[in-house]
């Protein structure tokens, strides 16, 4: 039971983390109509910033804010030169943001090194709490803590405020939102800067919990959160939550039990959704898959 | 017969043929085991632009079929005798395999956007190299291992690396024209129309997915075939084969040399091969040489925003805008007159 719990808040945790890159994709995607290959390369920028600002000033607060400001400074780069020449262009769109993804996880090489950067945890989430037999590990809890909390605010933003709403409404229909005199461009650039600075947040809270930094994780996360962002259906943000969670406890649970499966029950996943239900679980009416 | 052909077909005849004869006059062994690269990866971005330029379908697991070609006749030619009939057999499993993964990729995804068939084979992809680091009875690992080919007959087995390179440019010259006869025929016209605008091939009465299903299995198995060429250049094979900088290698091929050509994969292989080689010599001059994927990252996204159709492309477009002057200078002066 122990062990199951552990494996379960384990899962829960990674859940959350690949749910911060993955809303931000889906978000992105929704509204803009733009898949961005490039997300994850800003997920291993938040996690290489939130550790460099970490040793630099030894307050985990602080470290987190960097990396949060350094995702909105590159969400802002990537928008303006990457993205804006090729709107409407879905085929430039996935070659020049795979292109860039290299170009940032080149980058991180030259600014910090080419070695893996050890990451600390801070020393107020350093050990673990013990209720009853069962261990849980602080900084995970912080981890779901901070997800969850996220969650709320993404939803209670988009549900009750006036930005949005003129989101929702841009997911729907563009047009329509551009002919009620609306700035879309502004909202666009919106919404990519703070996805990107969600991919950010996850990675500066990653790179703790795993204890390590490194240049190839924006990849490998990267794919997690696509095939997230595929599960839980393209625009949607409860959807993505759902699929970040089923993707993060089947991934723990499979790393535990049959560890050369972990990465073939995730495939495995997607390949089930593809097939019976190719628009994800949660369709976003608006939103086309075809 | 000969009439028939186009000026271009003789242009390139031409060049196989100046091909040919290059190693009896250059043959060092660095610079042959150049040229086999470029043919072995002129051959897979040849099938990375039927899906890409043709198509208009954004292929980011290309690696995985190359990968599997290589494994394939590393495997056969490890596990049974290094003979020519293991390396047929080989050859075989490596082109069907690469067949059916497409396959299968393809009835999954390419009814849906651009995006699914791109995240699906980045995704599988990963799943390979995976496989392959973990699967250790059968590929080694991360170690990889070295393996035996076939020996030649007679004296021919001294001039071994010259036969490997004669044998990967006869490939690549029959792939170039077998798939430039597809791209010319009634089934390539069509995949062009659905590059073009797909809804107006539906209501002109095609299905689609068929023709691209199609096209993703031939791409898939020529892909696993220039595997195959690759493995039995080095005689060596690790996982590195599955790695994302394979299909990174292929795309900026395809896109520097010229989307929707075959010629222009092939010179987009010479370019980065020769820029690798003698960009990696650089690196003692300066650092920012050694992270030459930046420099390369850079001028990809500066080729994809400002000449999206590449070197070839873009001189054929230069080309055709010449004579439709010529052609409008004589009309006017004929006019004149």
């Amino acid at each position: 039971m122990d062990l199951f719990i552990n494996l379960a808040i384990n899962g829960i945790a990674t859940g959350m983390l690949i749910f911060l890159i993955a809303c931000g994709l889906t978000l992105i995607f929704g509204l803009m109509d733009v898949l961005n290959f490039a997300h994850g390369g800003i997920f291993a920028w938040g996690a290489f910033v939130g550790v460099w600002g970490y040793s630099v000033t030894q307050n985990f607060l602080i470290s987190i804010v960097l990396a949060v400001i350094a995702g909105l400074l590159i969400g802002l780069i990537t928008e303006y030169l990457i993205i804006r020449p090729v709107y409407g262009n879905h085929i430039q769109q996935i070659l020049i943001t795979l292109g860039f993804m290299l170009v940032l996880s080149e980058f991180i090489k030259v600014v910090f090194g080419p070695n893996i950067l050890a990451a600390q945890k801070p020393p107020f989430l350093q050990d673990y709490w013990l209720v009853g037999d069962v261990t849980i590990i602080k900084y995970r809890a912080f981890t779901i803590v901070v997800g969850f909390i996220i969650f709320v605010a993404i939803m209670a933003v988009l549900k009750y405020t006036k930005i949005g709403l003129i989101v929702r409404a841009g997911v729907m229909d563009k047009e329509m939102i551009q002919a009620l005199g609306v700035n879309i461009r502004l909202v666009f650039i919106g919404v990519f800067m703070v996805g990107s600075a969600l991919a950010a947040l996850g990675g500066a809270l990653f790179a703790p919990s795993s204890g390590v930094a490194y240049a190839e994780m924006g990849m490998e996360f990267g794919i997690f959160a696509f095939i997230v962002v595929i599960i839980g259906g393209m625009g949607s943000v409860p959807g993505s939550l759902i699929a970040a969670l089923l993707v993060g406890l089947s991934n723990v649970f499979m790393a535990y039990y049959v560890p050369s499966l972990a990465m073939a029950v995730t495939m495995i996943l997607m390949f089930l959704v593809l097939i019976f239900r190719p628009e994800g679980l949660f369709k976003v009416s608006g939103v086309s898959n075809k | 017969m000969i009439k028939t052909l186009q000026k271009s077909t003789w242009v390139y005849l031409f060049t196989g043929l100046m091909l040919v004869l290059l190693p009896f006059f250059k043959d060092e062994r660095w610079f042959l085991f150049l040229m086999i690269q470029i043919f072995v990866f002129g051959i897979f971005a040849m099938s990375y632009d039927l899906l890409l330029g043709y198509t208009g379908i954004v292929s980011f697991g290309h690696a995985m079929f190359f990968g599997v070609g290589a494994y394939s006749v590393a495997i056969t030619l490890d596990r049974f005798e290094p003979s020519f009939m293991s390396l047929l057999l080989g050859i075989v499993i490596a082109m069907a395999v690469g067949g059916l993964i497409a396959f299968i990729a393809g009835i999954l995804t390419l009814r849906l956007k651009s995006h699914y068939y791109a995240m699906l084979t980045l995704a599988l992809a990963n799943l390979f190299l995976v496989l392959a680091e973990k699967w250790r009875s059968l590929t080694k690992g991360n170690d990889g291992f070295t393996f035996q080919i076939p020996e030649l007959p007679g004296g021919l087995e001294d001039h071994r690396n010259m036969v490997i390179y004669l044998f990967c440019l006869v490939s690549m010259v029959v792939i170039f024209f077998g798939l430039k006869r597809l791209t010319e025929s009634p089934l390539g016209k069509i995949l062009v129309a659905i590059r073009e605008n797909e809804q107006r091939v539906v209501s002109l009465g095609y299905k689609i997915m068929p023709y691209k299903v199609i096209i993703s299995v031939i791409s898939g198995v020529v892909a696993s075939f220039a595997g195959v060429l690759y493995a039995i250049s080095i005689r060596f094979v690790d996982t590195s084969v599955f790695a994302i900088d394979m299909t990174l290698d292929a795309l900026l091929m395809t896109i520097i040399g010229g989307v929707g050509t075959l010629v222009g994969p092939i010179i987009g292989a010479g370019i980065i091969e020769f820029a690798h080689h003698y960009l990696s010599e650089l690196s003692d001059v300066h650092w920012i040489f050694e992270r030459w994927i930046i420099l390369f990252g850079i001028l990809y996204i500066l080729v994809v925003i400002f000449f999206p159709s590449g070197i070839v492309g873009t001189i054929n477009h230069k080309l055709a805008t010449r004579k439709q002057r010529k052609k409008e200078d004589e009309q006017s002066d004929k006019l004149a007159s």
